[in-house]
């Protein structure tokens, strides 16, 4: 097969004889056919264009293969999914514990030791959710800055808040699903490890729009604070650490503080550990404390305040991130 | 004919410096080179035609449509841009695929389109490696197929043949002289190279600190010249001595010989001077202008050309 620019359409299909090998029935031939394709030249293309929605679909699309490292080498996946597997595993675990102790002690037993359920799923993933926030994030906008494709993009029928509310939209896909995913492990494990599990079911339903709505509220926390940072340098790597740092900084940082401190202030301090922020909204969703936020001074002060206080960590960064990303086009 | 881009007494202002000062010209359908130094306003004009700034004051139409309000007639607007925007971990099939679902193509076309396009920029053979390990001129290659996938109206080319070696360069103002001939895309191509503009551009416009100083057709300014150019395959010192000995000036430059003349004379004393040194003529021919030569002229009798 040839392929040329100015290949002649010689030969085209035509069969061609070609001679029998030596001792063989001289009256056999063997008819091959050769295929050559044809220059026809430049073709206008004349089919149709959907514009800005498809630019926007483009987008969101590629961000949610770079998020997952699709269609990348092996070292672009190995750090997303490590960590996917690994809650993946935490609910598994708390599944087949439960499932376990369900059917081989009995449901009073699982009432009395008060084992982790869907309500603490997030507290004790949320830090393995946010490190998996601050690898990801970074794939989907710093190499776009680095690589000097902003303009290319920009200059096609995508404005800059399109770009990044596609982007934005993408890493939050990505991250409700891999919250929800392990969720619903633990759903089916603790359904299926119940020796009724259509009583478990009825009695515990309203669990699953409670998982669905503190999944939907961690992935929106993380990824707009992730993605915020990530607006800020071209290095992937100072942008993870950045975040992870930040992550466990404030953690460690408050919860010392906090607790030496006591009462109003080292409420507010305890306020400041910024892996606890969607935690805290995740209980009340729920109307129990998680294992992780138990001890946290922040948790006694009124729900107002906690809800209002992650809608600012979520709203300010959200606004920092497409003004960013506005002065960027220009 | 119609005018593809048309700028009226565009303005672009950065607080106190102006980078646009009033400027108005037309670009109408061929390849249209713009030219001028560092700071000239080359930039600001293509980046407020492609919608990426908006202007001070004026208007800058795009096929018909305002440059900065419509979002729209980008899709039938291509740019190669002058630095690097090509991410080194992607294949440029993918690469390409992806920038023509951006234009707005539905995803099975615009796989069809890649393909197509990386052929005719002579990629199609390294369409599926990273991008990364491409030499300069791969890149410049995938560049423009990125800027021609979508199959534009218009395209603007910034700095095309950008650290390319002189074969590279060769093939790259072929290539551009291909997009418009047998593509059907006009171009507006941006270069500090008089050479590059002056084998592929039909016309010109030439800014200088933010004005036109000159626009026009190529040929207009190459047109020829009164001195004549002269070369000979031996007795070339006999010839000079032949030529001065007739009272013509002579100058010297590589292999050629140029002699000023001002009527048709000087073409019977140039024979008689040949005959006289037995010098075989192996060209004789009016010397065109070259476009290097619009700055290296004074700047006030550039500020006081044509059109400008």
């Amino acid at each position: 097969m040839s392929v040329g620019q100015d290949t002649p359409p010689h030969g085209s299909g035509t069969p061609e004889s070609v001679d029998a090998p030596e001792g063989a029935d001289t009256h056999e031939t063997v008819e091959t056919l050769e295929g050559t394709v044809f220059d026809i030249g430049y073709q206008k293309y004349t089919g149709p264009r959907e514009g800005r929605r498809r630019a926007r679909i483009a987008v969101y699309k590629d961000g949610v293969r770079n998020a997952l490292g699709l269609g990348r080498g092996a070292r672009a996946k190995v750090l997303t999914w490590f960590f996917i597997t690994v809650l993946g595993v935490i609910a598994l675990v708390m599944a087949l514990i439960a499932g376990a102790v369900q059917r081989y002690v009995g449901g009073q037993a699982v009432e009395a030791l008060n084992l982790p359920s869907h309500s603490d799923y997030y507290g004790i993933a949320s830090i393995v959710f946010l490190v998996l926030a601050a690898v990801g994030a970074p794939e989907l906008l710093c190499p776009d800055r680095r690589d000097g494709v902003l303009n290319i993009y920009f200059v096609r029928p995508l404005t800059a808040s399109d770009y990044i509310v596609a982007r934005w939209a993408a890493f939050l896909s990505v991250m409700s699903l891999v919250a929800w995913a392990p969720q619903t492990i633990l759903w089916i494990g603790l359904t299926m490890g119940d020796p009724n599990p259509v009583d478990y079911f009825l009695e515990n339903w309203l669990d699953v729009p409670r998982f669905l709505a503190s999944g939907a509220a961690i992935a929106l926390y993380t990824t707009t604070l992730a993605m915020m940072v990530s607006a800020f340098t071209t290095r992937r790597a100072m942008a993870s650490v950045f975040l992870v740092g930040m992550f466990l900084i404030s953690t460690a940082w408050t919860s010392g503080v906090a607790a030496a401190v006591g009462g109003t202030l080292g409420q507010w301090i305890s306020m400041f550990n910024l892996t606890n922020i969607p935690v805290h909204v995740n209980d009340l969703i729920f109307g129990q404390v998680s294992t992780v936020t138990v001890g946290a001074p922040a948790g006694e002060l009124p729900s107002w305040i906690l809800v209002g206080w992650y809608l600012l960590w979520t709203l300010v960064p959200a606004v920092i991130l497409w003004i960013r990303y506005r002065r960027l086009a220009l | 004919m119609e005018a593809l881009l048309t700028a009226e007494n565009l303005t672009k202002r950065y607080k106190d410096v102006g980078a646009l000062n009033d400027v108005s010209f037309a670009v109408s359908d061929g390849i249209t080179g713009i030219l001028g130094e560092n700071g000239a306003g080359k930039s600001t004009a293509i980046k407020i035609f492609l919608g990426l700034i908006q202007p001070t004051s004026g208007s800058a139409m795009i096929l018909g449509e305002d440059a900065s309000e419509s979002i729209a007639v980008r899709a039938k607007v291509g740019y190669m841009p002058e630095h690097d925007c090509l991410p080194s971990t992607v294949t440029a099939a993918e690469f390409l695929t992806h920038m023509a679902e951006v234009s707005g193509l539905p995803p099975l076309r615009a796989r069809t389109r890649a393909a197509d396009m990386l052929r005719h920029a002579g990629m199609f053979e390294e369409r599926y490696r990273a991008m990364g390990g491409y030499s300069t001129g791969m890149k410049q290659r995938v560049k423009l197929a990125q800027a021609l996938v979508h199959d534009p109206a218009f395209v603007f080319l910034d700095e095309p043949t950008a650290g390319l070696d002189p074969a590279g360069r060769e093939e790259m103002l072929d290539l551009v002289r291909k997009t418009h001939r047998d593509f059907g895309i006009s171009i507006l191509l941006s270069s500090h190279l008089m050479a590059d503009v002056e084998r592929t551009c039909d016309r010109i416009i030439v800014l200088r600190e933010g004005r036109v100083v000159q626009t026009g057709d190529v040929s207009d300014f190459t047109e020829e010249t009164a001195t004549v150019l002269l070369e000979v395959d031996t007795n070339r010192e006999l010839l000079v001595v032949a030529l001065e000995k007739r009272g013509i000036v002579v100058t010297s430059d590589g292999p050629g010989l140029y002699v000023e003349g001002p009527d048709e004379l000087i073409y019977d004393q140039v024979r008689d001077a040949l005959v006289e040194a037995e010098a075989p003529l192996r060209r004789m021919a009016p010397r065109r202008r070259a476009l290097t030569e619009l700055f290296e002229r004074d700047g006030e009798d550039l500020r006081s050309g044509r059109n400008a």
